[in-house]
């Protein structure tokens, strides 16, 4: 190398090609800076020739800042030091422009190590410097676009998942400063349960075979809490495919988990609120309805208490109608004053829930038992204007609770549906008030039909009753008047006017004796059935009536017998109670003919019994009943005649007296009669009682 | 001037005593033979046992024992007597459908006039009126 002739050529030749290297500038300098020489690279770098710069100071190539932090003094003086100085810095062109040099200087020294100079090469990289200047603010914008983020967790992981970044967002949301968590485990962020089961380890190997993993899950905060997240993780590699790390993105899901299980929740309430309904549509039975909504309420809110309170009569207090977790039974009133203060009374005075707030409300009467957690009511609307509200229903949790809206909603409906039972069962109370009014009114309307049936047949039965005497009377009359108008002459043998005219008289006396017992029936009807009470032998009236019945007894084939006291003062009417014993004689004749007949008379302490027996056809026992009541008679009319008056008129004169008239009977065997009396007659008989029978 | 053109018999049947009293008397004075019957079952006996044969029956329709349907019922099923013309005396409303179904020859409504019943029977019994 000292010999220059044993150089290769393209050694000896090296002086000029550096000469017409354009790509860089390649001079030389005297030790004390002064340019030697000048080469064409130089030339275009710098914009000087070779005449201009020669002899002039390379100190010109700096900018005013480094000349005047000595820089190029510096740069000889380290070059010449350490034999080399190699930098990147702004130098000057001619025109004064700056471009970004690459710069090596080199000390020459000869072989004594005296300084003979240095070799300045440049190299002109502006163009390689504005590429990595954008390129630094390209990374530095997404820096900022990352650290700008505040919704996302945006940050790197090493390989072995360490984290290696972490953003402004990563900050927010875990609640770690980038201080506190590089450079730890990732792990810390999986709650127990998923740690236990390798989760963690599992993801970071998903992303490194698959490039990507992403799911959603419970993730822990600084503070233990947790978070519903949404967790992308990307694995990163270098140019060569090695893995560096990964690149985690994290979302905070919670708000939207949660109104996603709102909506569940709400769905859930809804179906509840259905099937309630159906329910009540199926039961009519208000407490039933009742009963199932303060289950419906506990079970699909989870308040270990809940209540409905119904509002008494007088608006004044609340009665626990029915709930549970409460004692009903052993509830009392609740004096509730609907001042506003009371919570179930502001929510009857406003009509709207009510929160449990201590500082607001008081809970009232047995509730006060109750004191602490969380409640809330709701008003039960009543089913008519007259009561506006029913009650409350309350739901109350033992725990502190926030009820939410939907919460508040559901027990309104629960409310509504109780509400719309009460008015279900309020019209179909009108409904059935209706329909019994209805058959109230076709009973009266049967009734009144069966009134003027009953007045027809005895309008009917009358006129014949009286069309028998009137036959005779007018018979006989017209034979006397025709006798009269033929003058003396006889009519026929054996007749003459007197014994007619008795005959006329008779059927005029029974003419009246009818005429008589229809005014009874018009008196018994008004209540009118006087009585002229009198004292007397009741045994020898007892006896004349029997007399008097013996001849007809006889003609009927009938034996009449009596047995009795001698006498039996007492007091009573005497007409009419001959009028009841000749009706009951005239009976058992008319149907107990061609069989013996008894009458017996006893005294029993304070009361007299009459019995009148015979042995005929008897009465049947579904047709006993109806003896009694006007215009009746079991036997066939076409049989026997008569108004069917007379067990009527009798049963009342003896009850007139405060006695019975009895009867029991066996078809085929015969019927007794028994008069049941006081010694002394007791009005019983009031005339409420007797008009309460009229009906036409 | 009642000549005496009548003397048949002529049968009663009527429960009411008075009454039967009264239509015999009525008869008697026309020179009827009145039979007297309180019920359908003396009817058929007087029927039966008469050595004359009424030319007509007066029959009521409410009697015990055997009622005037009864009655009607027995005389048309027996030959010898049911031919004989029955008036139907009633006192009942429905009297006159009650004869007619009873296939009654005449009906009288109670009360019954003199004359009427008078008048009645002469046809039945072809006897003038003078």
């Amino acid at each position: 190398m000292t010999d220059s002739q044993a150089r290769p050529a393209f050694l000896r030749d090296a002086p000029l090609a550096f000469q017409r290297i354009r790509e860089y500038a390649i001079f030389l300098l005297e030790p004390d800076g002064t340019v030697a020489s000048w080469n064409e690279g130089a030339q275009v770098i710098k914009g000087y020739s070779d005449a201009e710069i020669i002899g002039q100071s390379f100190s010109r190539f700096y900018t005013p800042e480094d000349l005047l932090a000595g820089k190029p003094a510096e740069i000889l003086s380290r070059a010449s030091r350490d034999g080399r100085v190699e930098e990147e810095a702004w130098r000057l062109r001619k025109d004064g422009s700056r471009f970004w040099a690459d710069v090596v200087v080199t000390a020459l020294r000869d072989p004594d190590g005296t300084l003979r100079g240095f070799v300045k090469i440049t190299r002109d990289l502006t163009a390689r410097k504005l590429a990595e200047k954008a390129l630094r603010q390209s990374e530095e914008r997404m820096r900022l676009m990352i650290d700008s983020v505040r919704d996302y967790a945006i940050f790197m992981l090493d390989p072995t998942g360490r984290v290696a970044s972490w953003n402004p967002g990563a900050e927010r949301l875990k609640g770690y400063t980038a201080r506190e968590i590089i450079g730890h485990s990732f792990e810390r962020f999986y709650p127990e349960q998923e740690l236990r089961a390798g989760k963690p380890r599992l993801e970071l190997e998903i992303a490194a075979r698959e490039g990507r993993f992403e799911e959603e899950g419970w993730r822990l905060r600084k503070d233990g809490s947790r978070f519903w997240a949404n967790v992308v993780l990307s694995a990163v590699r270098d140019e060569r495919g090695v893995l560096v790390g990964y690149a985690k993105v994290t979302r905070d899901l919670t708000e939207r988990k949660r109104s996603e299980e709102a909506v569940i929740e709400r769905a859930r309430q809804q179906a509840a609120v259905a099937q309630l309904g159906l329910f009540a549509l199926e039961h009519p039975d208000l407490d039933a309805v009742i009963d199932r909504a303060v289950t419906t309420v506990r079970e699909t809110m989870g308040t270990e208490l809940v209540g409905v309170l119904e509002l008494s009569e007088d608006g004044k207090s609340l009665v626990l109608r029915a709930g549970c977790g409460l004692d009903v039974a052993a509830m009392g009133r609740v004096p509730i004053e609907l001042d506003g203060v009371a919570e179930a009374g502001y929510t009857l005075s406003s009509a709207g829930p009510a929160h449990l707030d201590e500082r607001r409300f008081r809970m009232g009467g047995f509730l006060d038992a109750h004191r602490g957690g969380s409640r809330v009511t709701a008003l039960i609307r009543g089913s008519d204007r007259s009561r506006e509200a029913f009650g409350v229903i309350e739901a109350h949790s033992r725990t502190e609770r926030a009820f939410g809206e939907d919460a508040v909603n559901f027990l309104q409906s629960v409310a509504n549906v109780i509400a719309a039972a009460l008015e279900r069962r309020s019209m179909e109370e009108q409904i059935r008030i209706a329909e019994q009014k209805a058959v109230e009114e076709r009973a009266r309307a049967s009734q009144i039909r069966e009134a003027l049936r009953e007045r027809d047949e005895f309008i009917s039965v009358a006129a014949h009753e009286l069309r028998t005497p009137l036959t005779a009377l007018q018979l006989k009359l017209q034979t006397v008047e025709r006798g009269l108008k033929m003058g003396t002459q006889k009519p026929a043998a054996g007749s003459s006017v007197e014994p007619r005219l008795e005959g006329a008289l008779r059927q005029t006396e029974r003419l009246s004796l009818l005429v008589e017992r229809l005014l009874d029936v018009t008196r018994i009807a008004a209540g009118r059935l006087d009585l002229a009470l009198e004292t007397f032998d009741l045994a020898a009236l007892v006896r004349q009536v029997a007399d008097d019945f013996r001849e007809p007894a006889a003609r009927a084939g009938s034996e009449l017998r009596l047995e009795g006291p001698q006498a039996l003062q007492g007091c009573w009417d005497r007409l009419r109670l001959e009028q009841v014993l000749v009706n009951l004689l005239s009976n058992a004749v008319k149907y107990g003919a061609g069989r013996p007949i008894s009458m017996r008379v006893e005294r029993a302490g304070e009361r007299i019994r009459i019995a009148v027996t015979d042995q005929g056809i008897g009465i049947a026992q579904a047709d006993l009943p109806r003896i009694f009541t006007r215009f009746q008679r079991a036997a066939p009319l076409r049989n026997y005649g008569g108004l069917g008056l007379g067990l009527y008129i009798a049963k009342h004169i003896v009850e007139a007296h405060g006695g019975r008239l009895e009867v029991s009977s066996r078809p085929e065997h015969g019927s007794t009669f028994v008069v049941d009396l006081p010694i002394v007659a007791v009005r019983a008989a009031g005339p409420e009682q007797a008009a309460a029978r009229v009906r036409a | 001037m009642m000549a005496g053109k009548c003397g048949k018999t002529v049968l009663v049947v009527e429960d009411d005593a008075d009454v039967r009293e009264a239509i015999a008397e009525v008869l008697s004075d026309c020179e009827y033979k009145p039979l007297h019957a309180s019920n359908g079952a003396e009817a058929l006996q007087r029927l039966r046992t008469a050595e004359v044969r009424p030319c007509v029956i007066l029959l009521d329709v409410m009697m015990p024992t055997m009622d005037g349907w009864q009655f009607r019922a027995a005389q048309k099923s027996d030959p010898s007597v049911s031919d004989i013309p029955v008036v139907v005396l009633s006192a009942h409303a429905n009297g006159s459908e009650a004869a007619a179904k009873m296939d009654a020859a005449a009906y009288l409504a109670k009360p019954v006039s003199l004359e009427r019943l008078v008048t009645v029977v002469e046809r039945f019994c072809g006897v003038e009126q003078g």
